[in-house]
């Protein structure tokens, strides 16, 4: 289990770094979800898959057969919300660019380049 | 609970602005708000001082199983610094800052700014920090990015994306580093590590990865090239609140976690600190004397000078480390301090390009000393306070027996003097090329009056050296006895 996760991670870490070296901006985004989502995953991944295994005690308060670290997913849901926010943030950035500039291309970026 | 305190007032007044108050009362409650900050630091230090550390514990979860607030005597001094800095650039952007702007939630991100950057200097886990982070860097996008044209908006999409590698960077050390020891805690990874007499190659992965992240926030060789695309695209108060605050919130990491984590391991990460400071000195300085614009110029500095510090990092004796801190909070006066002059002369000139500008002396003998001072200090003649920072890793450099590189900080500060003689000779001195209107006509005295409290900072911290120095050797003595700070946030016992 955790070594189909881990070769999945690596997988997308692969997408994500052909795509951010794209030259239109809106490929360059889409890779940084991506690499995101990997980014998560290797913290899902840090305290442990157990198959059924849930990550709470039962009501006597007694550990479960199957039990999964909780504070890697609460780790992954504190940065899946942070990362949210930043997609959304991103696309609109992206969106008044494209308005200001009617470009997708990254090497129109230059004039800010220091000479 | 006084350390809750840098969280909730920023907080609370980003909630109250939300309100319709009108632009005067948003803007005098950000006075109102970063004086009530300064206040609140001046009085922590006062306790640390005594005390030494204080910590917090949110819902009184015990560390290092709840979420733990710490601040020792480093922490409270980029505290009480980065309050002077709120102070003075609330009061410069009333009149820097175009209306609309201000209008439209200026006041809000900067207070978001304030929030992260406090958060980072008092988190006492590394997830926590990597939380205070974005926190930070989600009010600096949009700052960044805030009401912009073409030229600013192509910046902003620089800096957003290598900044959020470097967040990934960061994320996934976390993880890694998460997976093998079970904790985030920043003390009680210390003690994890310092109790494994050799540290397992796996560690490798986390420790290089988060120490990538660091160096991009902090903008060093050769992850340093977000800075000076994007950092003279924003209004120029802005820029000075990115320039006194952010890279150095890398730095601090890197101290922090150099002095905790990554000295047991000090075989190779002295040497890559030496190298990485040393390369970032003389190549930021180098490419700045290459430049013709105030603010291009200025960026490729902060390279050169969070090198220094980096530098010290690497001599890894308490006086460097003494000297290191003395020089981060003087570099973030001054920086800010030179910043803000090039905002006035944005404003009156409408230009930063130095081949346009000229005779401002002659008419604004105020604005020349405000920028002389910073300047003169960044470049380090006493009894400024760059001098005392600069004089202190050199020497500490030199007793360490890392001569070269010693000399290498020592030439380093030649170059930078030239770049401000430059900056002074091209915008104050030479005679006016073309005649420029001014850009936007309005007052200037409260600009003037945050440029005079960061100079007024920077001498004071000079003329004041010593005593500021001996508290940084008690600063550099805690962060060398790493235990001291295990023990205080852990308790005495195992855990």
């Amino acid at each position: 289990m955790e070594l189909s996760i881990a070769i999945f991670i690596g997988i997308l870490y692969a997408c994500g770094v052909f795509l951010l070296l794209r030259r239109s901006i809106v490929k360059v985004i889409l890779g940084v979800f991506v690499l995101s989502n990997a980014t998560n995953l290797i913290i899902f991944l840090a305290g442990g898959v157990e198959r059924g295994g849930i990550g709470f005690v039962n009501e006597n308060g007694e550990p479960a057969a199957a039990m999964s670290d909780p504070l890697p997913q609460a780790l992954v849901l504190t940065a899946i919300v942070i990362g949210l926010g930043i997609a959304a943030y991103i696309l609109v950035l992206k969106y008044q660019y494209f308005k200001v500039t009617g470009t997708h291309d990254l090497d129109q970026l230059k004039n800010t380049e220091q000479k | 609970m006084i350390l809750s305190g840098f969280i909730i007032l920023p907080l609370l007044y980003i909630v109250v602005s939300f309100f319709p108050l009108g632009l005067r009362a948003r803007q005098w409650g950000a006075v109102a708000m970063t004086v009530m900050n300064l206040l609140l630091a001046v009085g922590l230090i006062a306790h640390i001082a005594s005390t030494g550390m204080v910590k917090s514990e949110m819902g009184s979860w015990q560390a290092p199983y709840g979420i733990v607030m710490v601040a020792d005597r480093l922490s409270a001094l980029l505290l009480l610094i980065t309050a002077l800095l709120g102070t003075a650039l609330s009061v410069y952007a009333i009149q820097s800052m175009d209306t609309e702007r201000q209008e439209k939630g200026f006041y809000q991100f900067f207070a978001g700014i304030l929030m992260g950057v406090n958060g980072s200097f008092i988190a006492g886990d590394l997830f926590n920090l990597y939380v205070w982070f974005e926190v930070m860097l989600m009010s600096s996008f949009i700052l960044m990015s805030h009401g912009g044209g073409k030229v600013q908006l192509g910046g902003s999409i620089k800096y957003l994306i290598l900044n959020l590698i470097s967040s990934f960077f960061f994320v996934a050390g976390i993880g890694l580093l998460y997976g093998q020891t079970g904790t985030l805690n920043l003390a009680h990874l210390s003690r994890i590590i310092a109790e494994a007499a050799v540290l397992p190659s796996s560690f490798n992965a986390p420790l290089v990865l988060i120490a990538i992240a660091f160096a991009i926030k902090g903008a060093l060789f050769p992850f340093f090239f977000w800075l000076p695309a994007s950092y003279h695209t924003p209004p120029p108060a802005v820029t000075a609140l990115f320039a006194g605050l952010l890279t150095k919130v890398g730095i601090y990491s890197l101290i922090r976690f150099h002095t905790l984590i990554l000295r047991y391991d000090d075989a190779i990460w002295n040497d890559v600190m030496l190298w990485i400071g040393g390369l970032s000195m003389v190549i930021g300085v180098f490419t700045a004397t290459s430049q013709y614009d105030f603010r291009k110029i200025l960026s490729f500095h902060i390279i050169s000078q969070v090198g220094y510090v980096v530098l010290a990092l690497g001599f890894s004796t308490r006086a460097a480390m003494a000297g290191a801190i003395f020089f981060l909070g003087h570099n973030m006066i001054a920086k800010t301090g030179v910043f803000l002059v090039a905002g006035w002369v944005k404003k009156r000139k409408g230009t930063l390009d130095l081949r346009r500008l000229g005779e401002l002396f002659s008419r604004n003998k105020w604005w020349s000393v405000m920028f002389l001072i910073p300047a003169f200090s960044l470049a380090g003649i006493p009894p400024l306070s760059g001098f005392v920072g600069k004089y202190a890793i050199i020497k500490s450099g030199i007793d360490a027996h890392h001569t070269t590189a010693a000399l290498i900080a020592l030439f380093v500060g030649v170059f930078t003097l030239f770049s401000m003689l430059k900056i002074w000779i091209e915008v104050f001195w030479k005679p006016m090329p073309t005649a420029i209107e001014p850009a936007i006509k309005g007052g200037e005295g409260l600009m003037l009056t945050g440029a005079a409290l960061l100079a007024l900072a920077t001498i004071g911290m000079g003329v004041a050296g010593a005593p500021i120095l001996d508290y940084c050797t008690e600063a550099a003595n805690d962060l060398f006895n790493p235990n001291g700070y295990v023990e205080f946030v852990l308790g005495r016992g195992g855990v």
